[in-house]
């Protein structure tokens, strides 16, 4: 009889439907054909894994949480069961975080109908990117500080002028979507923010690469808009309404970032898993030793634990819950500090051979690193939590 | 206008300990369950057929016998390409053997009148290999075994069968019976919107009263096969180990193991 080994992801405590369990089927058997060694190739030679987004895309598996006319018609819980088992085969593709998940739902939940029918088909099937642009040099977390700003034109549209850094996949995106304050004061008296969407060959938009230590596929890089013009028909939604509107991609973007951490972090504990059993030194295993199984034991654990609220985070956003927010905070600080914990011990498990890039476990690091600070600091989500949940003082 | 059948089989996850259960002679088949991943290649073959157009295929249907969970086979089957599903199930049907089985398969089929039967080569538990050759007798069609590569020329069929000494290759006119081989093709994975609407696709679920299907030819009640004991493989001999201090002293000790065996 034919024996295969369960795959760490296929965890039954992590709850699934009969769908569930079929679409992380269909995602392992479509990734394991590139697998980690492709994924690794990719990133050394400065390129786009596109061939495997292409396959994803044709799949349906991009755009499993947008409208049904539109390619979808699952929930975002699909979409995190998607980013999860490229990352647990080896291939943590963060452009998942970027396109289908911020920019899909953004449009997905507040662009026009015209906005929708141009740009969602495309993110859906792969043949469309988009990046999105929120952070300045001047504004980190503090979206209101942003100083990008929108004015109005007399001929019609808006001219962008500022500049974004940390823009990931500018280069290879079809457009950007663009968080900017509004130069006109609106009926609150308050600064306002706007989303536009500015096409990549826009006038005036000037990419420059941001050399990082992320060993990833999509670079980072700083926008500088000088005088852009942006078309009447591509404000996303309601001017003056973009904060708001941000919360339906910035709580998908944190589940994503979760999945993306507890993949990577299944990918990590199977390596070191089966280098624990089949390396023997002396008489035994090395995993026969406490000193070995347990702390891998209790990495797992942590693992399963981040898997559970990173899913129930989904569910609730799925659910339309204002309990998603919060849900979707614990899931993104419990997950990237489960995965560093996760990697850390699998290269440890390791010994010398953690290091290598045939292992593929330590080129993984800086992406399990920077999901400590991004989307959302560790300390940002501490802040929320004391704030909203335990009802301490605000200290921002 | 063709009908292609493919016959499938809710079998144990391929990652599940599998075991007899000694005081029934049956396989125990608890735990997580999966269609048998070699009808996969079947309902490949079938939809390949079906989209290069080398047959005029209409429809596709995914047939099984088996207990009530087996139409989550059968919602895989359709999520990878089959139009409609047709579920046998009964209780007078536990503990078939390969011969009631085939006998139960072959009237479904009657009511289906395909054109062309596809089955995986084998199940991944029962591991008979030999359901769709006793389907084909109780049909009175051709019967063909682990074909792993088909051309079709108008009703002709050309097939290369593998065997032990090479490959076969043979005609058969249509109705047949074929059981692919595990290379014959690359199954697919189903899409988002096929996992999604495997649920609608039409699933017919049967009775042996529903199907005219003679209770007495199947389950305990019509089965040949005996299941008399079982026993441990047994242990291998444990190999002889020659440590390499002084090369030409091993290769000689090599030289002289396999002299031995009369293998040089």
């Amino acid at each position: 009889m034919a024996t295969r080994q369960r795959r760490l992801s296929e965890s039954p405590i992590v709850p699934v439907t009969d769908e569930r369990r079929e679409l992380r089927d269909a995602v392992a058997q479509l990734v394991g054909r590139y697998g980690r060694t492709y994924f690794q190739d990719v990133v050394k030679r400065g390129e786009q894994p596109d061939a495997l987004w292409a396959d994803l895309g044709a799949a349906g598996f991009l755009g499993a949480h947008v409208s049904e006319p539109y390619g979808g018609g699952g929930g975002f819980a699909d979409t995190a069961v998607v980013i999860e088992e490229c990352a647990a085969q080896g291939c943590p593709i963060q452009y998942l975080v970027i396109s289908p998940t911020i920019c899909s739902t953004i449009l997905d939940h507040h662009a026009s109908d015209a906005i929708k029918e141009e740009w969602l088909h495309g993110m859906a099937d792969g043949s469309k990117r988009m990046c999105f642009g929120i952070t300045e040099p001047d504004a980190g977390t503090n979206t209101h500080d942003l100083s990008t700003t929108a004015t109005p034109h007399p001929d019609g549209g808006w001219r962008i002028n500022g500049g974004k850094y940390w823009t990931t996949g500018a280069t290879v995106a079809d457009a950007l979507i663009v968080v900017a304050r509004d130069a006109d004061i609106g009926p609150s008296g308050k600064p306002t923010l706007s989303l536009f969407i500015v096409e990549k060959d826009a006038p005036g938009l000037t990419i420059q690469p941001l050399d990082s230590a992320l060993t990833t596929a999509e670079k980072s890089f700083t926008v500088f808009y000088d005088d852009v013009p942006v078309k009447p028909g591509n404000l996303i939604g309601e001017q003056g309404k973009g904060l708001q509107q941000l919360f339906a991609g910035l709580n998908p973007e944190r589940i994503a970032a979760a999945s993306l951490a507890n993949g990577m972090a299944l990918f990590a504990l199977e390596k070191a898993s089966q280098y624990a059993k089949d390396r023997t030194v002396w008489t035994q295993p090395i995993g026969a030793h406490q000193g070995v199984a347990h702390p891998l034991a209790k990495a797992y654990i942590d693992v399963q634990l981040a898997r559970l609220m990173t899913m129930r985070a989904a569910e609730l956003f799925d659910a339309g819950s204002p309990a998603a927010g919060e849900a979707a905070n614990m899931a993104k600080l419990a997950a990237a500090d489960a995965c560093l914990q996760a990697l850390d011990q699998a290269m440890q498990t390791h010994g010398g051979n953690g290091l290598s890039l045939e292992v593929g476990i330590a080129d993984l690091y800086f992406l399990a690193r920077m999901l400590k600070v991004a989307p959302v600091s560790r300390e940002m989500v501490l802040n929320h939590i004391a704030q909203h949940s335990l009802g301490l003082p605000k200290s921002y | 206008m063709t009908k292609i059948v493919v016959l499938v089989k809710e079998v144990p996850d391929a990652a599940v300990q599998k075991q007899v259960d000694s005081s029934t002679g049956r396989l125990d088949r608890s735990g997580e369950k999966t269609l048998n991943p070699f009808d996969t290649h079947a309902i490949e073959a079938a939809l390949q057929l079906k989209e290069s157009g080398a047959l005029d295929v209409d429809e596709v249907v995914a047939v099984t016998v088996g207990p009530s969970s087996a139409v989550k086979a059968l919602h895989k089957a359709v999520s990878l390409g089959a139009d409609r599903s047709i579920h046998l199930t009964d209780d007078a049907l536990v503990g078939s053997d390969v011969v009631g089985t085939g006998y139960a398969l072959a009237e479904l089929i009657k009511r289906e009148s395909p054109d062309l039967v596809l089955a995986g080569q084998q199940s991944d538990d029962g591991q008979s290999y030999a359901v769709g050759a006793a389907v084909a007798e109780y049909l009175g069609w051709p019967g063909l075994t682990q074909v792993i590569k088909l051309d079709v020329d108008g009703q002709t069929l050309t097939c290369e069968r593998q065997a032990e000494y090479g490959y076969d290759t043979v005609k058969v006119t249509l109705p047949a019976v074929i059981s692919v081989g595990d290379a014959i093709n690359e199954p697919r994975y189903p899409s988002l919107k096929a996992i999604m609407g495997a649920k609608k696709k039409p699933l017919e679920s049967l009775s042996l009263g529903d199907a005219e299907i003679d209770a007495s030819k199947v389950g305990e009640a019509g089965r040949k096969a005996v299941w008399t004991g079982s026993q441990e493989p047994p242990a291998k001999a444990a190999g002889e180990l020659i440590e390499d201090e002084d090369t030409a002293e091993t290769v000689e000790k090599i030289v002289a193991w396999l002299d031995d065996r009369k293998l040089i």
